[in-house]
């Protein structure tokens, strides 16, 4: 082995790697950026109180020596409210549990997320023991959603077809456009009389039909082979995660015109891919993130994206659901101003 | 008197500048319909800048530059112009056929199979239609590229260095396609290096620093530098323009 050879070979990488600016920053700044998102994430954990609604007449004795009991309780928000009123902060998301009063207490937990779920439970059953005195047994336990027996998986299902759907759709459509770029037909096509729009509406097609295929596999992967158990209708998971790979094929599109090569379009991965894996609401739920970071979750297509999957799926939320409609709009909102951006673009670079 | 037809192409004072480098400094040119108009002029000099102007792909600063009497954007959008590049800019996994069915469309060719048929015959690939394109030599390569820049018979053909890697008996029929094509009216403007292609030209321009210094035929060219070949002529034009 020649040193002077491989000596040769380290200085060429070294040279040219010196000359890639871009690269060279990103060695450096991508991993800060994820590590101060993590850093963020789970370091300053704030133990989040359980939000619990006491339903029931307030004014009797038993509630309001319960309400006051559990109020002193570490960790619990407390607050009464009506039996409907009451479900439906569940289901919005604005409370973590309610205690029924009525007859026998019982308890009625959101239930879509087993973390969530567990740690609500622990913190309420130890507090609700402490209140009604060790005679009681511990009241029953409902859920809105899910059961004791949903796994994490159920759970964790929607958010990761999600992720992984725009991923590689992401990556797919990054990588071909730019080839259209380096290979010099692009100036060809340029050349014709194929408009930009043409382009990227073609692109789009094009792409599509592989998304949606995906999408199905993905789909029917995880509910037959791993056995996740789903409550929406099929076609309604279907559409969402098509939203998804339509979304990532507009934005990898997108991100080409700011890449000069393969190496630069795989960069883009963690300044676009990544960040949305922590922020999402796939690891963990959006309300529950750092106040400094939930307006960078807002700005994110993915975190709709992976709201609708799981209110259809673990939910069994219909597609007409104004929730559902909301994220679907957001979605095809952040899906044409990324389409429209690539256009815009192709003539950036061209003339 | 009747009105002279606009010419095919015409330049007037063209300029363009990428950050610090000129590379077009107030060209002018006039190509006349159904004539060949050779570009020769070192690397650098800004023959690849004009054909991409005329393909409509730069707009120049100032000047004017018109396609069949409109913009080139707009002569490229009506079909109007055949653009072949330098690098063969094909896609490397589909066939030679399905190459040609997809620049076909993006022309707007109807009925396609019998014009990549001719085009194939005109650059004599016809037995390597179901090739992949990755499978060719680059000087097949090249002669696909052709073949793509045909298929709609523009009015205008724009090549920049056709016959690189094409041997000379390929090259051969390559010029005697592009004299039919002339015959019948099409514009052809190429830039080059190799002399050989210069001389058959019907009239060479002699770019160099954006601007073209010296104009006319070949024959001309050689006796205004009172050169033996074409060669030298260019290296003396060239040398006295600085």
């Amino acid at each position: 082995m020649s040193v002077r050879r491989v000596a040769a070979v380290a200085g060429r990488i070294a040279s040219q790697f010196r000359r890639d600016h871009r690269s060279l920053g990103l060695l450096v700044a991508a991993p800060i950026l994820i590590m101060s998102l993590i850093g963020a994430l789970w370091g300053s954990v704030d133990p989040a109180s359980v939000r619990v609604v006491i339903a029931g007449d307030g004014a009797t004795p038993p509630a309001a020596a319960l309400t006051a009991s559990l109020s002193r309780a570490a960790g619990l928000s407390v607050r009464s409210a009506g039996l409907d009123a009451a479900v439906a902060s569940l289901r919005d998301g604005s409370a973590d549990a309610v205690v029924v009063l009525a007859g026998s207490p019982r308890v009625i937990v959101e239930g879509s997320d087993p973390t969530r779920t567990s740690g609500t439970l622990t913190a309420l059953t130890r507090a609700l023991a402490a209140a009604l005195g060790p005679a009681t047994p511990a009241p029953p336990v409902e859920y809105l959603y899910g059961g004791p027996s949903a796994s994490l998986l159920d759970s964790l299902a929607p958010g990761l077809i999600a992720y992984f759907g725009f991923f590689f759709m992401f990556l797919l459509a990054a990588v071909s456009f730019l080839r259209e770029r380096t290979s010099g037909t692009l100036e060809r096509l340029l050349a014709s009389p194929l408009t930009r729009g043409e382009l990227v509406a073609g692109y789009l097609a094009g792409f599509t039909l592989f998304a949606l295929l995906q999408a199905v596999i993905l789909i029917v992967f995880t509910i037959a082979v791993l056995g996740v158990s789903y409550r929406g209708g099929i076609g309604a998971i279907f559409v969402v995660a098509a939203g998804v790979a339509t979304i990532a094929v507009a934005l990898g599109l997108l991100v080409s015109a700011y890449a000069r090569n393969e190496l630069q379009a795989v960069q883009f991965i963690p300044l676009v891919i990544l960040p949305q894996g922590f922020l999402s609401g796939l690891l963990v739920p959006v309300d529950r993130l750092p106040d400094l970071l939930r307006p960078l979750a807002g700005a994110m297509p993915l975190t709709y994206a992976i709201e609708a999957l799981r209110a259809v799926m673990v939910k069994g939320y219909p597609l007409g659901d104004g929730l559902v409609l909301r994220d679907l709009a957001i979605m095809a909102a952040f899906g044409v101003a990324a389409l429209v951006g690539a256009a815009l673009s192709i003539r950036r670079e061209v003339a | 008197m009747p009105a002279m037809p606009s010419p095919a192409i015409q330049a007037r004072g063209v300029t363009k500048t990428f950050g610090r480098v000129r590379a077009l400094a107030g060209l002018d040119l006039d190509v006349a319909r159904g004539e060949i108009v050779g570009l020769l002029g070192p690397n650098g000099s800004g023959k690849m800048t004009f054909i991409r102007t005329l393909a409509g792909l730069i707009r120049p600063e100032s000047g004017s530059i018109e396609v069949l009497g409109r913009s080139p954007s707009r002569a490229v959008a009506d079909g109007q112009v055949g653009y072949m590049t330098q690098a063969a800019a094909l896609y490397g996994e589909l066939t030679v056929e399905e190459n040609l069915r997809f620049f076909a469309a993006l022309n707007g060719v109807r009925a396609a199979g019998p014009r990549i048929a001719d085009a194939l015959a005109t650059v004599d690939l016809a037995d390597r239609r179901t090739s992949p394109v990755n499978t060719l030599s680059g000087g097949m390569r090249s002669r696909v590229s052709l073949a793509a820049a045909l298929l709609h018979a523009p009015s205008v053909l724009l090549l920049d260095e056709p016959t690189v890697g094409v041997d000379p008996v390929q090259r051969r029929e390559f010029w005697n396609h592009f004299r039919s094509l002339a015959a019948a009216g099409t514009t052809i403007l190429v830039s080059s290096h190799v002399m050989d292609e210069a001389s058959r030209c019907d009239r060479l321009g002699l770019i160099r620093d954006g601007a073209i210094v010296a104009e006319g035929s070949a024959a001309r060219l050689v006796e205004r530098a009172g050169a033996a070949d074409l060669e030298s002529a260019f290296l003396i034009l060239a040398e006295a323009s600085r």
